[in-house]
């Protein structure tokens, strides 16, 4: 049984909270009231805290937890963007997202929080094994991608793509045995990874989520494959590269493909060191529903792109398929005719990602 | 309004293939000035496009582009140039043939006579 505050101090917690929302009290007592179960209401008191103190990392995790708990993902995941955007070494973000795209079969986004999570306390046991299934998912792709070109000559798919749960798919890959792997339970509770791999998984935060692998014979053959495709090249793509074709040229600084909720499905977008394809995707998304707004608006027809400039950069925001964006970016200064070939070749490169051409 | 931004305003509305010019306040998100073609209502575009302004002005800061020039709206049938800083935007609506470089100049000279 966990230990929260006595009465007395929950009550003195809550009055000064009603004093003063953006008080410093707002997160003890949002987390008491999280351990009482009492989840609607830690979830009150920590959105009225943040309506005054946005820059509360602290509150912006236990917000991440509590919709956990309440079954919303996105949200949660929403939050620990924040957080890695204001903290951006945070081990628990990094974790959490790291989980949440290794949920969604999004391998790339989630290698890259995992390994900065690994980064910050390389002995968590939730992480490595998060991030042994990684690998394993990484493998397995590579071999289900080079049985699919032996089998039919047909180039292989997006090896990060959304992975399909093993007891639906039909591959020899998949057809093989599963075996569970215990993944350790972690002081906060990541999104249940196996929740769409195995019908037995247990319930959000529950002990141990179990994860699904192949058995190790299957691994090691399809390790062997998946190095073996590695030698023979092409076979292994990486989504964030799929824009590099255009990095020889050099205004360009970034291609992004994303979903109408502003999430990256490949490419990649850096400044001063940092990768900010998700910072920049979460609101370009909000800016291509603006965009259909005021073309429909104004009866001039539907949208085919925003052309940005700003003091560093030109950036250009075209649509490519329903609920697709792809985004292109290239220094200041750089000729507005350039940057229409570079989105349009950007969107060609995006397609035949897609397609699994590229 | 002053008689330069005035002046900058109607020479934007009298570049071919414009249809409408605009001073438009980006953080209310409502029309300051305007040369309004038939049948187009200033408060709507004011509000979407200052909108849409404040979207793209968040993309740049967040991904440390720094300030929002401008930015400029394709569409099947048209276009819709925004330029300026806060708190006054300028905002022009052209056909699809328009003369998107000289838009842009006197965009940037109205702009200018916000200053």
């Amino acid at each position: 049984m966990t230990s929260g505050p006595a009465i007395a101090d929950l009550q003195r917690l809550s009055e000064e909270v009603a004093r003063d929302p953006g008080s410093s009290s707002f997160l003890p007592l949002a987390e008491a009231y999280r351990r009482m179960g009492k989840t609607q209401a830690a979830l009150r008191v920590c959105l009225r805290g943040l309506e005054r103190s946005p820059g509360h990392v602290g509150a912006h995790l236990l917000l991440a937890r509590l919709y956990l708990e309440l079954g919303d993902r996105e949200r949660a995941a929403d939050e620990w963007a924040v957080a890695v955007r204001l903290d951006p070494d945070n081990f628990d973000a990094h974790r959490g997202l790291g989980f949440f795209h290794l949920e969604r079969g999004e391998l790339s986004s989630a290698s890259r929080h995992l390994e900065r999570a690994a980064r910050a306390r390389p002995a968590d046991p939730a992480v490595r094994e998060a991030l042994n299934v990684l690998r394993r998912r990484q493998a397995r792709e590579a071999a289900r991608a080079k049985l699919r070109v032996a089998d039919t000559g047909v180039a292989p798919v997006d090896p990060v793509a959304p992975v399909a749960p093993p007891v639906a798919a039909t591959s020899a890959v998949d057809a093989a045995p599963a075996q569970d792997v215990a993944v350790a339970e972690s002081a906060a509770p990541p999104p249940d990874v196996a929740s769409r791999e195995s019908a037995a998984a247990p319930a959000q935060g529950a002990s141990p989520a179990q994860v699904v692998s192949p058995p190790q014979g299957a691994a090691q053959v399809q390790g062997a494959a998946a190095a073996e495709a590695r030698r023979a090249g092409g076979f292994e793509r990486d989504p964030a590269r799929v824009f590099e074709p255009l990095s020889v040229e050099a205004p360009y600084l970034g291609g992004l493909l994303l979903d109408s909720r502003g999430l990256v499905l490949a490419g990649s977008f850096r400044t001063d060191g940092m990768e900010r394809g998700e910072m920049l995707g979460a609101v370009i998304g909000a800016a291509a529903e603006e965009a259909a707004r005021t073309a429909a608006l104004l009866s001039i027809g539907p949208w085919r792109g925003i052309l940005m400039e700003t003091e560093r950069a030109l950036l250009h925001v075209a649509p490519l398929e329903q609920n697709l964006f792809v985004l292109t970016a290239a220094v200041h200064g750089t000729p507005v005719g350039w940057m229409l070939r570079a989105a349009e070749r950007a969107a060609k490169l995006a397609r035949a990602f897609l397609e699994g051409e590229a | 309004m002053s008689d330069v931004v005035s002046a900058a305003l109607s020479r934007l509305s009298q570049v071919p293939g414009v249809r409408s010019a605009m001073i438009v306040d980006a953080e209310a998100g409502v029309p300051v000035a305007s040369e309004l073609g038939a049948g187009v209502s200033g408060e709507a575009i004011a509000a979407l496009t200052a909108s849409l302004f404040q979207r793209t002005e968040q993309a740049a800061r967040d991904a440390a582009l720094g300030r929002l020039g401008s930015l400029q709206l394709e569409t099947d049938e048209g276009h819709v140039v925004v330029a300026g800083s806060r708190p006054l935007i300028v905002v022009v609506i052209a056909d699809r043939d328009a003369q998107l470089g000289l838009i842009r100049l006197e965009a940037d000279r109205a702009v200018e006579a916000l200053r």
